[in-house]
């Protein structure tokens, strides 16, 4: 009888752990490297959700850093696809992204990332959910509040040589042109260069109405700082990076006069709410401010443990799940526009020259259609 | 190799094989074609950097070109896998070529700099020619592996196909550096002007290392884009010729064995220290540094050292050419608005010693350096024999039949007596050491004779070259009297054999004797020249060199 009850006993403690094994969610994200600001920033959000929400769902998470080559990020991912995950958070940067792809579809596992790199849902990859809103939706926002709201009619644009600079880069100069204010002048800048009055003195001479950035964060602030420092006021609309508060605290308040930026999201800016909320839990749990990034990140994850919620098992459940609903998160309603784009809105945040914290200026809803 | 040696490699071979088959999934056959790839590279890197102590910067350019070829090759000419390594393999090394010949004649650190400016050129065009790049995105899409139609599947199959042509590498890299080929470059590399000197054609060694590695740096590059299906500017960036010189370095840079060493732990040790989460970077740095402090020879240097074959032939040194006499006319040398030589002639017959003398800056050493080639006289003429070797490479100096030593020896520390001498060409070693009081320690290494041992050494390997005139720069510094009374008996026997000798040295009590003639220098000016007997009472000698007559 004692036997008899013990290994009832047993097989229900058995059960018991079975049923409340863990699934890992790979979170494969830069964390050294160029873009370790912004790796960070993701890393914490899908950390943050998976391990608020996800518990209930038995999710936990398991960080690797991809670094920033492609073979770093393959490497990561073939080793998180050895615990078989449903899904993966996958890195920002599209390179990496690119060799990621083919090997998600060969394991059918989906993708949740936040990169803006255009391409990585033009490849008719079903594995791929992007939760930032892409170029055709930020460079969007940002061309047409320096057209619509600051009157451009010159405008001048500095980018990055990276996949992420040079996307940009082609969006806005299509953007700006279909708006009737085409470029004056436009130059690729490198990640290691630090010296940008060249760059700005060339720029001046083509005697611009507004700079438009689509910059990374450390670049973004040395151009910032060059142009204030040597008196060049121009009214500056920065790509995602300005809206980082990372990147504010490069730069004394007072420079940030007159520069706005675009975003998917601006958490800092919103005094009451969920995403207040969530800003002062971020800021608790890791001691920084959070940014766009890292609530999209979070809203992703939130949209996997969602789909887990709604019964999602395996890979492919999850992957069609994602693509097949849509997700209220804290900064917008995410929605697969059929490719995997699944953010639509953006905004404009602004500084006043008084503070790092901006302002929302402007928002733009839906701006591609597709939800 | 050793027996030890070889069973060690057997046994790690045989461990990776069964690692690889039986217990790494496909995460860790990932890694294994990761480190087979670099490996690859690596071991062409080892042969600029390693074997020829050449900093080349480019190798990192050559692997990315690689993988960009073969990508576009794949991409946008349709062509399979054969090809495409091919085109990855041909292109770097058509780069190469091309910049070999102003880059390689400079020297340490301009030609890491010169190769640092073309990688930096690659990088730019990769990033900005976007028609053809595809720009920062770069080209993705890449196929796999096809060979006659049979797939190489990701996996256990990619990985043994990346190793077997890992093995095939360094049978090539082995072929390239095997037996006494390995000894003149390993000459070359610590001792340039004397490998010069002694006739070892070092452009055509290092123009066919800078071109090997850049086809072993393009190879593993085209199959870097087949096995990750994107190629962007990354593949182009510092970060690939930093992680090959740490490879290279950590592995051990004398031997193609280190690559592969160096490889495998630098592509596994961010692996294993992932569980360190933030602080893994950290634990990687602090493993490489223990890795340079406690293996100073690399990995490969807990391997049993490995001997090189001797070869069998027990060659007599050849005769020295008794028709042909050194003319040295009218010879000038300046230094900017110094002339270290003005209209100087001397000769030199077969059979005969001159003693060349004077003071410090007098043009001795500039005289010997135009006879070798080391520097071009402004005017005049150099002949040996019927040969105008004027402005004439030292290499090509050195097989005519004249050899030279040095003031301070110029010798390869890491080679043995005998190498040192299997260096310059297959000789009786054994009697040609034992001829210059060497004979009891061929098996020695070079690097721990005295100074006075070293120089006996560098006559000794000018013998092995044949050399019918030796000029002997300073032979008897540093030589106790004994040393020295050998050393003589050995030259006036050189002499009776046929060889000229020319003898510079401020050793009087050593050249007077010795000489049949000495010339005496002063400010680039001969100032006096007739038998020893003459010199000493020569008031222009007197006066220039001696300040009072040695007799």
């Amino acid at each position: 009888m004692f036997l008899k009850k013990t290994a009832i006993a047993l097989a229900a403690i058995l059960a018991a752990a079975g049923a409340a094994r863990a699934e890992t969610v790979p979170v494969l994200v830069p964390i050294t490297g160029f873009l370790s600001l912004e790796g960070t920033s993701q890393r914490n959000g899908a950390v943050m959700a998976i391990d608020k929400l996800g518990a209930a769902e038995g999710l936990e998470t398991e960080v690797t850093d991809t670094g920033t080559t492609p073979e770093g990020a393959v490497t990561a991912l073939r080793r998180a696809l050895a615990g078989e995950p449903s899904a993966a958070i996958s890195s920002m940067l599209g390179t990496q992204m690119l060799a990621m792809i083919p090997i998600a579809d060969r394991a059918g596992v989906p993708l949740l990332t936040v990169s803006g790199t255009a391409k990585i849902t033009e490849l008719g990859s079903a594995n791929v959910f992007r939760f930032f809103p892409g170029d055709s939706v930020v460079k969007v926002a940002q061309a047409r509040y320096a057209v619509e709201k600051l009157g451009a009619k010159r405008p001048a644009l500095l980018y990055q040589t990276t996949a992420y600079g040079q996307s940009g880069a082609a969006h806005l100069k299509k953007i700006l042109s279909g708006l009737g204010a085409p470029l004056v002048f436009e130059e690729a800048v490198d990640i290691s260069v630090k010296d940008m009055l060249p760059v700005l003195t060339r720029m001046q001479a083509a005697d611009p109405d507004i700079l438009l950035l689509h910059l990374h964060s450390g670049s973004t602030a040395l151009v910032i700082r060059q142009a204030r420092e040597s008196g060049n006021m121009l009214p500056v609309v920065a790509g995602s990076a300005m809206h980082q508060p990372t990147t504010a605290a490069l730069l004394e308040a007072s420079q940030l006069k007159g520069v706005c930026a675009e975003s998917a999201s601006s958490p800092i800016s919103e005094a009451a709410g969920p995403v207040a909320d969530f800003t002062a839990e971020y800021r608790e749990r890791f001691g920084i401010e959070p940014d766009a990034f890292a609530l999209a990140q979070y809203d992703g994850a939130a949209m996997l443990v969602a789909a887990k919620a709604a019964g999602a098992k395996s890979a492919a459940e999850v992957r069609d799940w994602l693509a097949a609903n849509s997700f209220d998160g804290l900064a917008m309603t995410y929605k697969s526009d059929g490719t995997g784009n699944m953010a639509h809105d953006a905004v404009v945040v602004c500084y006043d020259g008084k503070s790092r914290v901006p302002a929302i200026a402007s928002r733009y809803e839906n701006v591609d259609g597709s939800n | 190799m050793s027996d030890r040696r070889s069973l060690l490699l057997l046994v790690g071979g045989a461990a990776l094989t069964v690692y690889a088959v039986a217990f790494a999934g496909s995460y860790g056959h990932d890694v294994l074609t990761r480190a087979g790839i670099y490996a690859i590279a690596a071991i062409g890197y080892q042969l600029v950097f390693g074997r020829l102590g050449a900093l080349s910067l480019a190798q990192g350019c050559f692997f990315g070109l690689g993988a960009y070829a073969a990508a576009l090759t794949a991409l946008d000419l349709g062509f399979g896998f054969p090809f495409t390594v091919i085109a990855g393999t041909a292109l770097p090394v058509l780069l190469a070529a091309l910049i070999a010949i102003p880059v390689l004649r400079l020297a340490s650190h301009y030609f890491a700099l010169a190769t640092l400016g073309i990688a930096q050129l690659t990088l730019l065009a990769a990033i900005n020619w976007t028609e053809v790049t595809g720009g920062a995105n770069g080209l993705f899409g890449i196929p796999q592996i096809s060979i006659a139609g049979l797939q190489i599947g990701f996996g256990l199959p990619l990985t043994a196909f990346v190793w077997t042509c890992v093995a095939v590498s360094l049978w090539i890299s082995h072929r390239l550096t095997a037996g006494r080929r390995s000894l003149a470059v390993e000459t070359l590399r610590a001792a340039p002007s004397a490998a010069a000197a002694l006739g070892i054609d070092g452009a055509a060694i290092r123009f066919r290392f800078f071109l090997a590695s850049a086809g072993f740096g393009g190879f593993a590059g085209a199959l870097q884009a087949h096995a990750v299906g994107v190629v962007s500017p990354d593949v182009l960036s510092f970060h690939i010729l930093v992680l090959l010189l740490a490879m290279t370095v950590i592995g051990g840079r004398d031997s193609p064995l280190g690559a592969v060493l160096g490889a495998l732990l630098l592509v596994h040790l961010p692996e294993w220290f992932r569980d360190f989460a933030d602080y893994y970077l950290v634990a990687y740095g602090a493993a490489l540094l223990g890795a340079i402090i406690f293996l100073p020879n690399g990995l490969a240097g807990l391997l049993p050292e490995r001997r090189t074959p001797r070869s069998e032939a027990k060659l007599p040194a050849p005769h020295p050419r008794r028709d042909a006499a050194l003319s040295v006319e009218h010879v000038t040398k300046h230094f900017g608005g110094v002339a270290a030589l003005d209209d100087v002639s001397i000769s030199v017959a077969p059979g005969e010693i001159v003693g060349l003398i004077g003071p410090n800056g007098s043009g001795k050493t500039t005289l010997v350096n135009l006879i070798s080639g080391i520097e071009k006289p402004g005017s005049g003429r150099i002949h040996f024999g019927n040969e105008d070797l004027t402005g004439r490479s030292p290499e090509r100096i050195a097989r005519t039949g004249i050899v030279r030593t040095f003031q301070h020896p110029q010798i390869a520390p890491g080679l043995t007596l005998g190498d040192s001498l299997e260096a310059v060409g297959p000789c009786d070693t054994e009697a040609l050491l034992a001829r210059v009081g060497l004979g009891e320690r061929a098996g020695d290494l070079a690097g721990s004779l005295p100074p006075a041992a070293q120089k006996r050494l560098e006559i000794a390997r000018a013998l092995a070259t044949g050399a019918s005139l030796l000029a002997l720069d300073e032979p008897a510094a540093g030589m106790n009297d004994i040393e020295r009374a050998d050393l003589a008996q050995l030259l006036k026997a050189l002499a009776a054999e046929g060889h000229a000798i020319l003898l510079v040295d401020h050793a009087m009590d050593f050249l007077l004797p010795l000489a049949d003639r000495v010339v005496c220098l002063s400010a680039g000016r001969i100032v006096a020249e007739g038998t020893p007997k003459e010199i000493v009472q020569d008031p222009r000698a007197i006066r220039a060199y001696f300040g009072e007559s040695p007799l």
